[in-house]
């Protein structure tokens, strides 16, 4: 309830000044003059009272994606760390306005919530956040349907979003919102990357049948390989929706071998395509000849926890990534250093982005001067910046979808692993340039700075 | 009919009979701790994936075949210590106390089991002896062509027929099967004629769980190995055990081969099928408020 910041304890030099505020807004024209005390009046968890300000960590502790959220929750930890203190990330990132002593003057805090990775129970935990913590900035995933979620909640009262591990194209689509922001890549950027390649490697004259985690995230990237792979020649046999979190896949493997499709593309993520592959390995496509052809299996979306779930089963499947701890860059060196050194283990692709996402919002605070959420999403609008990963990342004003190179991946055979965690090749580095799209491929509405 | 067409019948039918396969053992443990104790057992699924862990922990440090033996027997004791521990609590309670006690010791089991492996799957690879896939039509005259099954999953069918037939050999031959089978139907009569009925129901419910240990051995590499497997899995059991009557062995048994089946037939029609096994649940309950082969009276 933004209006309990007023009314309750109103004293009678705040009256006055919501007073003005409140004038200030009848009179002014519209848009806004920054840092201007009449236009920046009390909006959604602003002002920042005190020494320091609140960010709300919301990850998934518990359900499906647990071990995402986990690792998220450390790459948040060590973010906070370095805002206050300095290190990691604030070190190569630029253009950076980052003291490392706190933002804007204020020591960083941060609660934590629990997504459930169900879009509801996420809904309680952020609104929990930004009304009992007054939270000034809430960042979380995994799962695109607990990102579209928190998104709509962003908007409505007025608190910065900052996503995470979402993929689907609808968060930046069609669901777009003014007040969320997505760094990691998409589902359409992932066919883009990866069709080339898949053609390549096995051939322009392929029959692919899709099996596809039934809700936003799953259809948009089903949509999207099916765009791509057919672009390179290839036919689409069939798709089936799956459950999420599915158990067994006998059921619709079955139907795969059943048809002349002779490439199996898993729209899954997480456990649902660690038993997915699994089966499909145990049902001997990774082995068989179809239409002359040896069978092949691919997972778009790669992640090294899903890598790790899936055992022996990854060895040459391909898929895409937004991140890997095996990149050179400063940027990324900087933070796998941080993050190993700190925890004693490399960092996921989901810790990567829920870590640049909380250094991106400080830095456009310190960007707008203040807190006041629309001076900072503007700050964030069109903002280029390197040094928080390979090659330069742009924030498009019109979507709110950071552009950057993303990479395309290879699971290692056992016997070239060099250690638990050496599971992925990179195959290829997509740059930024080749995965750019118009804005208004997926339409869609960002909505007003302001509640009207 | 065409080839194809047999083709894929016969694939569908036996990917129904394995997925029947695993629904049927949990199924049998929970309807015969219900049929003997009245106790509807919402931690059953919670045990299976118990079992299902603690044989990736046996199988990766010695070999699988020690974790058929082992891990049921593990899970006899931990079914054994359950009931005396906690559930003979419980049995002259309502059955939503049996449900809710049931249902937060299966979080526990769930939450203690991702505090201590994660929350991710962890990899169960198979032995060597049953990687693969068999060719059907090899040994299946009638099939065209290149025909592929899982040879695990097929080993999964025989240990599930195995399993039936073994405890209905214990109920139908043995002393034991007798005093449980009387004890299912009057409990109160085998007390007055001083039957010490509970320190064998306290073995039932040890038998119970010793089937999910089974069942977690053979189906945690299909299921994958993972801490909310059990709370997936107890659903369409449970669906199972209702369809075939509370308490019913042969009835929890038709009623995993149905459900089995229609989840594989309706695989490619994503919106039937995920309603598929509820659709049944309630056409059956609606006819036959008992289940198909469910006693007069109980759950009615």
């Amino acid at each position: 309830m933004p209006g309990k910041l007023i009314i309750p304890a109103a004293t009678r030099r705040r009256i006055l000044k919501t007073g003005t505020a409140l004038g200030g807004l009848a009179l002014a024209p519209l848009g806004f003059v920054r840092g201007a005390w009449a236009e920046e009046g009390p909006l959604g968890t602003f002002p920042v009272k005190g020494d320091t300000v609140k960010f709300g960590f919301c990850v998934p502790q518990t359900g499906a994606y647990a071990d995402e959220g986990a690792d998220e929750l450390r790459a948040y930890q060590l973010a906070v760390k370095h805002l206050n203190e300095g290190g990691g990330v604030l070190e190569t990132l630029k253009p950076s306005k980052l003291t490392g002593q706190g933002v804007l003057g204020k020591k960083v805090d941060y609660v934590t919530g629990d997504t459930q990775t169900n879009p509801d129970a996420a809904r309680t935990a952020a609104q929990r956040m930004i009304e009992r913590d007054g939270v000034i900035m809430f960042s979380g995933g995994s799962s695109s349907a607990v990102a579209i979620a928190q998104q709509y909640l962003a908007q409505e009262k007025s608190v910065v979003f900052m996503c995470a591990l979402t993929h689907s194209n609808d968060t930046t689509g069609k669901d777009r919102r003014r007040y969320g922001f997505r760094h990691f890549f998409n589902a359409y950027m992932s066919g883009v990357a990866l069709g080339p390649i898949l053609a390549e490697d096995y051939g322009k004259d392929r029959r692919a049948y899709h099996l596809t985690a039934d809700y936003t995230w799953g259809h948009t990237q089903y949509d999207s390989m099916k765009q791509a792979t057919e672009k390179q020649g290839w036919t689409t046999v069939n798709n089936i929706m799956t459950p999420l979190g599915s158990t067994d896949y006998s059921q619709f493997l079955t139907a795969v071998l059943n048809s002349d499709a002779d490439v199996l593309v898993l729209n899954h993520y997480g456990k649902d395509m660690v038993n997915s592959l699994t089966q499909a390995s145990q049902f001997g496509m990774r082995d068989i000849d179809k239409n002359g052809k040896k069978m092949q299996i691919v997972v778009p979306l790669y992640s090294e926890l899903m890598a790790k779930g899936a055992g022996d089963n990854i060895e040459g499947v391909l898929g895409t990534a937004n991140f890997n701890e095996k990149l050179d860059d400063a940027g990324s060196q900087a933070f796998i250093k941080t993050f190993t050194d700190e925890y004693g283990f490399p960092p996921s692709q989901a810790a990567h982005t829920a870590y640049v996402q909380t250094l991106l919002y400080a830095n456009a605070c310190e960007t707008a001067g203040t807190f006041y959420p629309p001076e900072v999403i503007k700050a964030l609008e069109g903002f280029e910046c390197e040094g928080i990963g390979p090659g330069k990342a742009l924030y498009r004003a019109e979507d709110h979808q950071n552009f950057h190179d993303i990479l395309v991946v290879k699971g290692k055979a056992p016997s070239e692993r060099k250690d638990q965690y050496d599971l992925l090749e990179i195959v290829k580095h997509v740059p930024r340039a080749e995965i750019e799209y118009p804005a208004d491929t997926f339409p869609g509405e960002l909505g007003p700075y302001k509640p009207a | 009919m065409s080839g194809s067409l047999v083709n894929a019948l016969t694939l569908q039918v036996i990917t129904g009979l394995q997925l029947g396969a695993i629904y049927a053992l949990i199924a049998l443990g929970l309807t015969l701790i219900f049929g003997t104790l009245g106790v509807v057992n919402f931690a059953h699924g919670a045990l299976y994936i118990l079992a299902s862990y603690a044989a990736v922990l046996v199988a990766g440090h010695t070999n699988f075949v020690l974790a058929v033996v082992l891990v049921p027997v593990f899970l006899f004791l931990v079914g054994i210590v359950m009931e005396r521990g906690l559930i003979r609590f419980f049995y002259d309670r309502p059955h939503t106390d049996q449900i809710l006690v049931t249902f937060g010791l299966a979080i526990v089991i769930q939450e203690a089991l991702k505090w201590a492996f994660g929350a991710n799957n962890i990899p169960f690879p198979l032995p060597p002896w049953g990687n693969g896939v068999v060719f059907l039509h090899e040994y299946l005259p009638f099939l065209e062509g290149f025909v592929v099954f899982p040879k695990w999953r097929l080993i999964l069918v025989g240990v599930s027929l195995l399993v039936v037939v073994g405890l209905f050999l214990l109920l139908q031959f043995t002393t034991f099967g007798l005093t449980v089978r009387a004890g299912m139907r009057e409990p109160d009569m085998m007390r007055f004629l001083g039957v010490d009925v509970t320190k064998r129901f306290a073995v039932v419910f040890g038998l119970g769980a010793l089937i999910a240990g089974v069942a977690g051995v053979f189906g945690g590499p299909i299921t994958q190995v993972s801490p909310e497997v059990g709370m997936a899995i107890l659903v369409p059991s449970f669906l199972v055990v209702v369809i075939g009557g509370m308490g019913s062995l042969p009835g929890a048994l038709v009623a995993a081969l149905i459900l089995g089946l229609a989840l594989s037939f309706s695989a490619e029609y994503a919106a039937v099928q995920q309603i598929v096994v509820y659709l049944i649940a309630v056409v059956v309950l609606l006819v036959r408020p008992r289940g198909l082969m469910g006693k007069k009276g109980v759950f009615e």
